[in-house]
């Protein structure tokens, strides 16, 4: 019976592994050259769906999505370089677009902040233990 | 100290609960972004114009006074509830309304526009949907004004209703 319980979750474990990495990019949108596809693929996962707003353009298939996928693909073609693409794309839709922010006076609370809490939880039962100890 | 030190987790737990409550209370849409456009320059383009002959460049319209600037096609229903809206302005307020035609088959717009009534001075077509990506739009319908010097000081995401048209009618007071 374990053992039955055991492959189902490996199965669904799989299955999901999957789904979480399907994606969206359609045949004729794709670049003969495997390198710039290959990079085309790695900026559109860091770009954010306007539209869905939690999904990665790489994963949407908002109009919109295919689009800018094909917006990237396009300024690959013209030479451009990568940070030259998410200015051109921060530029009109702002920060927001972009799946990771960039470290700047305003985002510093947003990168921090976690590190903080980590080191305060850390001396907490930190603390904690040194107390129980005690007793 | 080790008391103190111990609270810090339940006093920050506090406060961000605080916070989450305070956003859940106010009266806004997460989902909305601020246009990363506003006090920007109107975005360069030259495009056919639906209702006149020559093409329209966008340097030669903006820069001169007022303008609302409209993104619609007709297949978007959200659209034709605003219409009403964008005609008072254009026949109440008399402004300016520059109509861009979004991925949209111009001959429906035609008829669209003679069922509705036209509104706008100009509709520039935007075919593939790049002037809106310049224009950082998401989710048409998208209202912007444009003042005099042809800087954005505007942006609506969404259909324009009765509270939007009474906030812009307000605004367009103050924008020069």
């Amino acid at each position: 019976m374990k053992k039955n319980f055991f492959i189902i979750f490996v199965y669904i474990f799989f299955i999901q592994f999957f789904i979480n990495h399907s994606y969206t990019v359609e045949p004729e949108e794709m670049l003969k050259n495997q390198e710039q596809e290959l990079r085309a693929r790695k900026i559109s996962k860091n770009i954010r769906c306007m539209v869905c707003q939690n999904q990665s353009i790489d994963e949407s298939d908002a109009p919109l999505a295919k689009d800018l996928r094909m917006l990237i693909r396009n300024k690959i073609i013209k030479g451009q370089n990568d940070t030259e693409i998410y200015k051109f794309l921060s530029d009109r839709y702002g920060d927001f677009i972009l799946l990771k922010p960039p470290l700047k006076s305003s985002t510093l609370a947003l990168w921090f902040l976690p590190i903080i809490f980590f080191i305060i939880g850390i001396l907490v039962i930190f603390n904690h233990t040194k107390k129980s100890k005690k007793i | 100290m080790k008391i103190q030190l111990a609270k810090v987790p339940v006093v920050i737990f506090l406060s961000i609960l605080l916070v989450f409550f305070y956003l859940l209370t106010i009266d806004r849409n997460p989902s909305k972004i601020p246009s990363n456009l506003l006090n920007k320059n109107v975005p360069y383009f030259e495009t056919k114009n639906l209702i006149k002959d020559e093409i329209f460049i966008s340097k030669k319209e903006f820069g001169k006074e007022v303008i609302l600037v409209n993104f619609f096609a007709t297949w978007c229903e959200p659209c034709r509830n605003e219409h009403r809206y964008i005609k008072n302005f254009a026949t109440k307020k008399k402004l300016k309304i520059i109509g861009i035609n979004y991925k949209d088959n111009p001959n429906k717009t035609k008829k669209w526009l003679e069922e509705l009534g036209n509104p706008y001075s100009d509709i520039p077509l935007d075919k593939k949907g790049e002037i809106a990506i310049d224009w950082g739009v998401y989710g048409i319908p998208e209202t912007f004004i444009v003042n005099s010097k042809g800087i954005i000081k505007y942006r609506h995401v969404g259909p324009v209703t009765e509270k939007i048209y009474k906030e812009i009618d307000l605004l367009i007071n103050k924008i020069e």
